[in-house]
């Protein structure tokens, strides 16, 4: 009976988080309202029996993320300017951007009644779905398991592509002043 | 063995008391605090003086050169968890070399990257200086 | 499954509980926990006057019941007593939310903390890493506090704040999976059991590497509470108060609250990754309810003696400066970790994950048995 009511908590956390996020005027509260949203993304992980990536989600993106986030936003200037509005944008929704966010909008509107239609046929014509209690894996160790024996190549893969990242981000967050106090350090950087 | 979602419970109940252990002590003191706001008492404190000049002001890049960089180190954390629990597994059933292989090979790629963002200074958070006699500004070591 | 209190009651009474007694288990005993820890710590905030006083050879607060210990209690009046002032010009939502996520982070690390084997809230298969995760909401915290409170320096401690968190996070994650690594697991229960009640059992003295490893976690973890000797962010003699200058009252009690309790999360997880958690010598008690308040007072005797050790390391450094906390994190703890980490994964792969103490007799008894 628990599940459901963590069901619910998440649903409601992530929905209106992810609502709150769009229709809030001040940029930090909607990197909050991101926070609160991606809390509930790890809820619903752990109604679904997957508590490494519950667990994954709330050290990377409520830990990481989300400080990168605000950090970037100060950079940016604090998130205090005017966001401006265009002929086609609504008051209530200031960051609904111009004439081509709402041809891939409408697009991506199109494409998601469709899949969803789909789904809800298919799950109307078929039988009832018995509600089945969930077998505990101990996902930890399984996906341990996998990484080493059988995904070791993306296992190895995955820590190049933080190198990449790593360098990346390295590389274009640096400051493109020269050091004056530094003797010895060339004109170019980097 | 069924999923037990009862250990879950904790989490929100946990959370929610946060919460309300907050707004509720607002609560109670709003009844028994004084009430008298003033322009000076409201004013962000600046020693003393008049507060000048809006707070956000310069803001240094250094500090998102570093979230940037431990966003990095936490994935390659989160994804060495799982290897981690399983090493001792996998050692007791003699193929531990292997496994010792990929985990060394991982760290070693992260170690790739240290070392890159040490020696082109990153890492450095900008020392202090001071001013010498000609009105040049010489670092300290 | 992850264990439960419940489960473990259930399985001491033989009884199923049905779930809204569940719930009242749980509540009552998440009551009790929150009770106890905030009596901790507000006897931390005067455990550190009495502490510090002693250090400087002075008399701490002793006025306010027997020995002065009331005195947090007094604190407490005072402060939901003062009046709630809101600097014009902040950020109102902010201003407000940036306690509940410190409180909310600290309460959150109690359902996994290990007091005893049966008395953990819910053992969650990934409970060190859980931990980990939800801690990093207080960096959230500082920095709302600091930038909410729309004043220069607030806003230059939060932000130093939230980075010296997020940097100290690298080499706590590294010396705890160096643990990970001996124990083959990331429950509590699986870290704790490990380990014997007397010290050679314990992961501190399994090997060299691991020993290291204890006062890297250590020193960390007092970056991460903002301790001295890292408390730059709120630096009394630099930024008046850092990320907290503008909250007065009850506010400020809470992120005083928060502190404190998470230095004794960070103690607790130190106590039982590298000092034997809540195992007592000899197993005294085995399962019995006797063995389980033994367990208890195990783990609060060595979880407070390191938080003596916390305070007792902060009157006694002087403060690191912003630069000097950054390079001694990147430059020195986390290669430390690394070299760490790599030295214990082949440690255990050279010697079957025995430890030195063992080893050593090991030799020994060959040796006496071979040399006749």
């Amino acid at each position: 009976m628990f599940d459901q009511v963590l069901f619910y908590i998440s649903a409601f956390l992530t929905v209106f988080g992810a609502i709150l996020v769009v229709l809030e005027r001040n940029l930090m509260h909607s990197c909050i309202f991101l926070l609160t949203s991606l809390m509930g993304v790890a809820g619903l992980y752990l109604t679904l029996g997957a508590e490494f990536v519950a667990a994954t989600q709330l050290v990377v993106y409520v830990g990481g993320v989300v400080i990168l986030m605000l950090f970037a936003v100060m950079l940016t200037g604090g998130g205090l300017e005017e966001i401006k509005k265009n002929i086609v944008s609504v008051d209530l929704a200031p960051s609904m951007g111009n004439l081509i966010t709402y041809f891939w909008g409408a697009l991506s509107a199109v494409v998601f009644l469709l899949v969803g239609g789909k789904i809800l046929t298919s799950i109307y014509s078929s039988a009832v779905i018995a509600d089945s209690p969930k077998l505990f894996i101990k996902t930890v160790e399984e996906i341990g398991t996998k990484l080493l024996t059988d995904h070791v190549l993306m296992f190895e893969m995955s820590s190049v592509l933080l190198l990449g990242a790593l360098i990346g981000a390295a590389v274009i967050s640096r400051p493109s002043k020269v050091n004056i106090f530094q003797k010895g350090e060339d004109d170019v950087s980097h | 063995m069924n999923q037990n979602f009862d250990a879950y419970i904790p989490i929100i109940v946990l959370m929610t008391l946060g919460i309300l252990m907050v707004i509720g002590a607002l609560i109670v003191g709003s009844l028994i605090r004084p009430k008298n706001p003033n322009k000076l008492k409201l004013q962000p404190y600046e020693c003393g003086e008049d507060p000048t000049g809006s707070a956000w002001a310069n803001f240094n890049v250094r500090f998102y050169v570093v979230a940037l960089i431990f966003i990095i180190f936490d994935v390659e954390g989160a994804l060495m968890f799982p290897v981690a629990a399983v090493f001792k597994k996998f050692n007791e059933a003699g193929a531990g070399g292997a496994i010792l292989i990929s985990v060394l090979i991982f760290i070693a790629v992260l170690i790739q990257g240290i070392v890159y963002c040490w020696k082109k200074g990153d890492l450095d958070w900008v020392k202090s200086y001071q001013v010498d006699g000609n009105d040049n500004k010489v670092a300290e070591k | 499954m992850n264990d439960t209190i419940v489960s473990y009651i259930s399985s001491l009474a033989n009884i199923e509980f049905s779930p809204l007694f569940v719930f009242l288990i749980f509540l009552v005993a998440i009551l009790i926990i929150v009770n106890v820890m905030a009596l901790i710590g507000g006897l931390g905030t005067y455990a550190e006057r009495k502490i510090s006083a002693d250090i400087q050879m002075r008399q701490g607060p002793n006025r306010v019941g027997p020995y002065g210990l009331l005195q947090f209690l007094a604190d407490g009046v005072k402060m939901i007593m003062k009046e709630d002032i809101i600097p014009t010009e902040s950020n109102k939502l902010l201003y407000t939310i940036a306690p509940v996520l410190c409180l909310s982070g600290i309460l959150a690390t109690f359902t996994v903390l290990p007091f005893s084997s049966g008395f953990i809230l819910s053992d969650l298969n990934i409970g060190i890493f859980y931990l980990l995760g939800v801690s990093s909401l207080v960096g959230v915290g500082i920095f709302l506090g600091g930038y909410s409170s729309n004043s220069k320096w607030s806003m230059l401690g939060g932000m130093r704040g939230a980075s010296q968190i997020i940097s100290y996070e690298v080499p706590v994650t590294l010396s705890i999976l160096a643990i990970v690594l001996i124990a083959g697991g990331l429950s509590f229960k699986t870290l704790v059991s490990g380990q014997t009640g007397f010290p050679n059992g314990w992961y501190i003295f399994h090997n060299p590497f691991t020993f290291i490893a204890f006062f890297v976690y250590f020193i960390s973890a007092l970056a991460e509470a903002n301790r001295a000797p890292f408390d730059l962010p709120e630096a009394e003699s630099e930024l008046v108060s850092g990320y907290h200058t503008e909250y007065s009252g009850m506010r400020f009690a809470f992120f005083a609250l928060a502190e404190y309790m998470e230095v004794f999360v960070l103690c607790g997880v130190a106590s039982a990754l590298f000092l034997g958690g809540y195992k007592v010598p000899f197993d005294l008690g085995g399962d019995t309810i006797i063995g389980q308040f033994l367990q208890i007072g195990s783990f609060f005797t060595k979880t407070l003696l390191l938080y003596y050790v916390v305070i007792w390391v902060r009157w006694t450094l002087p403060r690191l400066r912003v630069d000097q906390l950054m390079t001694v994190c990147w430059k020195y703890l986390t290669p430390i970790a690394l070299f760490n980490l790599i030295g214990t994964a082949v440690w255990i792969w050279a010697f079957d994950g025995k430890s030195i103490l063992s080893l050593i007799l090991s030799i020994g008894a060959s040796g006496s048995a071979g040399g006749h």
